[in-house]
Formats: structure tokens, sequence, C-alpha cells
């Protein structure tokens, strides 16, 4: 027998516009943009760190006051803990903890995860900035 | 009892005679306790019979009637027509499946991907009747129960963007229900089923959407069997890396 349907099926394709369709696709698509922030920041702070290994270290410290280099960093600070706050809240999704009859819900691990992230950014602003 | 009126805007698409899908209105009296399904029966009987779509048990059990509705991906059987009140509702045939007539999707991938999962319990070695059932203690049920309440609706597939861009990827439900039989204790199918759901277009598909389970009528966490199903493969793939005399399995 063929296989050959009788009629065409219409088949339809995802536009380009698709994650402005629903809210809950667009916070993904914006968590999915962090990494934008993240490589470009990446790549100037490599490129900072070259500075100051070939001895170039007014260079970088000029670089480091540029406004603009300022403000992406704000940008890409801003988009890192959005990241982050939304990775913490996805934990809790993903690893729910049970706790004798009661299991841990993901508001709980976002919690959880900031006040960790707090500690450790602190410890590493003590030990290796301040000291 | 009052009557509303309302507007239901339903996709058609005849093969024979159309190109391409459009809309059509159709004006529809409600009452309180009509759902959209009501609505596009009341189309099909006394406006326009040619109007196509699935339903069976209205409510919420056979899975058969979901739709988007008002552009969200829905049973209609369990969707309000008071909740959309002064609004036109749009119905429209669930995304990412191609459309066969009117609101009636082709359904073959997803049946395929769910007899690929082998969603059945595997044994090494039955044991005869007179032995009698397997025991299962309620944690360990409590470990699988909730997958086990898929209905096979489809929505979580249409509500996939990562399925609407890779039709290969396993999906949610499917996954959903591969999960089911890997966590559950009277199974022993799991080197069957693990290199179906590990493929590339498996579970790392999967890049944390998480509409699958805000859309399921259910109950069902599809994301949640996803990413415990990931974590299973990656702990069996670091112990046979450090065990590799069977400690992966």
């Amino acid at each position: 027998m063929s296989k050959e349907k009788p009629f065409p099926e219409y088949k339809r394709k995802l536009g380009p516009g698709w994650w402005l369709a629903n809210s809950h696709f667009t916070q993904y698509m914006i968590r999915e943009w962090t990494s934008f922030f993240v490589a470009v920041f990446s790549l100037i702070y490599i490129y900072e760190l070259s500075l100051f290994a070939s001895g170039a270290r007014a260079d970088a410290l000029n670089l480091l006051k540029n406004p603009g280099v300022i403000a992406f960093n704000v940008l890409a600070l801003l988009f890192t803990l959005y990241h982050a706050f939304t990775w913490f809240y996805l934990i809790g999704k993903v690893q729910p903890i049970k706790m004798g009859k009661t299991t841990s819900k993901p508001w709980q691990a976002l919690l959880v995860n900031i006040v960790l992230l707090l500690i450790v950014s602190f410890a590493v602003i003590e030990i290796l900035v301040l000291r | 009892m009052s009557q509303d009126i309302a507007t239901i805007r339903v996709t058609r698409y005849r093969p024979e005679k159309d190109g391409k899908p459009y809309f059509q209105d159709y004006k529809v009296p409600y009452r309180k306790d009509m759902v959209v399904l009501d609505a596009l029966n009341y189309i099909k009987a006394h406006l326009d019979g040619t109007l196509t779509y699935r339903w069976s048990c209205r409510m919420g059990v056979c899975g058969s009637c979901g739709a988007n509705v008002d552009g969200v991906p829905k049973l209609t059987c369990a969707s309000f027509l008071h909740e959309f009140k002064g609004r036109t509702i749009k119905v429209e045939p669930l995304t990412h499946f191609p459309v066969i007539k009117d609101l009636v999707v082709n359904m073959d991938d997803f049946m395929h991907k769910l007899v690929e999962i082998k969603p059945w319990i595997i044994r090494e070695k039955e044991s005869p009747p007179e032995e009698g059932e397997y025991r299962q203690s309620a944690e360990e049920l409590e470990r699988y129960d909730q997958f086990s309440s898929c209905i096979n609706c489809m929505l979580c597939y249409s509500a996939c963007p990562v399925y609407g861009l890779n039709e290969k990827f396993l999906g949610p439900a499917a996954t959903a229900l591969a999960y089911r039989y890997i966590e559950d204790s009277r199974d022993q199918g799991k080197a069957v089923r693990f290199p179906i759901v590990h493929e590339i277009e498996g579970v790392w598909e999967c890049t944390l959407v998480g509409e699958c389970s805000v859309v399921c009528p259910k109950g069902v966490d599809p994301m949640l069997a996803i990413q415990k199903t990931k974590i299973l493969g990656a702990t069996n793939a670091l112990k046979s890396l450090v065990m590799p005399r069977g400690g992966g399995k």
C-alpha cells in the first residue's frame, strides 16, 4: 500500500519571534543571552590581565576606569545575577530535597543559594582584595 | 439561565481546497458551565458541520481535545468560555505538529517516540504467576507516581520550543514516561532505555525552558523527569569511568 498521503499536511515552522509569544519564553531567552555578556566580560578581563602581565600597568588601569567598560561591567553583573538567580530557582525545581514528610520548595533553594553566594563573594573580597 | 455570546476564532484548513490555514469566526451562545469543547460541538452541530477536531471523554482523562486556546496549549474540555469573557477566543491546532485538517494534527511522530522508549515493565526473567505480583512499597511507588499520570495529550510538545526547532528531540512526555519506568522498582530495563534517552536528541537536547511542566493538565513535571534522567546518566557515566567493571550499572 502506498504511504503517500491523499492530501498535503500543513507544516508550520517556528518563526524568529517565537520567544516573544510568552513571558516564560522571553525570560528563558534573556537567561540564554547572558552568555554573550559573560563571554565579552571574559575577553575584556583577559586583555586587562595581558596588559598587567606585559607591564603596561597604566593602560590597564585606564581601561578599568573607562566609563564604557564600567557601564558594560555593571550590565554584565546584572545579567549574570539574573542568570544565577533563575538557575538557583531551577535547582530547587530539579533537585527538591526531602525532609521527613515535606519536600523543599524552589524559593528555598533560591534563598539558600543567594546566602551561599553572598558568603563566598565576601570571603573572596576579604581574602583576595582587602588583605 | 442567562446566555452570553462568545466569538470563537477557529483555524480552518481543508487540504483538498486550501493552500494554507485561515481563521473563521463563529458566534456561540454559552452558559457559565460551558467549555471551549462545548463551543466547538455547538459549531459542528448548528453552524458548520465541516469543522473537524478530536475529542472523546469531555473530562480531562483521554487527552484527545488538546488545542492552542488563546495561544496556550490546553485541553479544550477544561477551558471555560467565561474565562475569556469579552474577548475573541482563538482556537488553533497544537503547535509544532503538521495539520491534517482544521484542528486535527498528525500524531505519528509522538506515537513513534512513545513506543521507542518501551513503555512497559521489562524483566530480565519473568516470575511465574503463581509466585504472585511484584511487590512495591509506598515509597517506591512515590518515586515515579506523578509521571504515570500522563494522558498523552501532547500539550507539552506543543509548548516546547526545542521540539519546535528539532523534531528529532525525544521530548517531554516520552522522557517522563521513560523515567517513570526507570524509577519503577519492578522494572529491570535500564540498560535498554538508557541508550535511547541519552542519545544526543534525547534528554541532552533539553535546554530547560520548563514550559512543558507549566502546561501539563495532569500536574506531571516532565522538566523534572528530563533533568533527573540527565543526573542518572551523568552519575552512571562517572561510575563507569571510576569503576569500569560494572560501576555504571
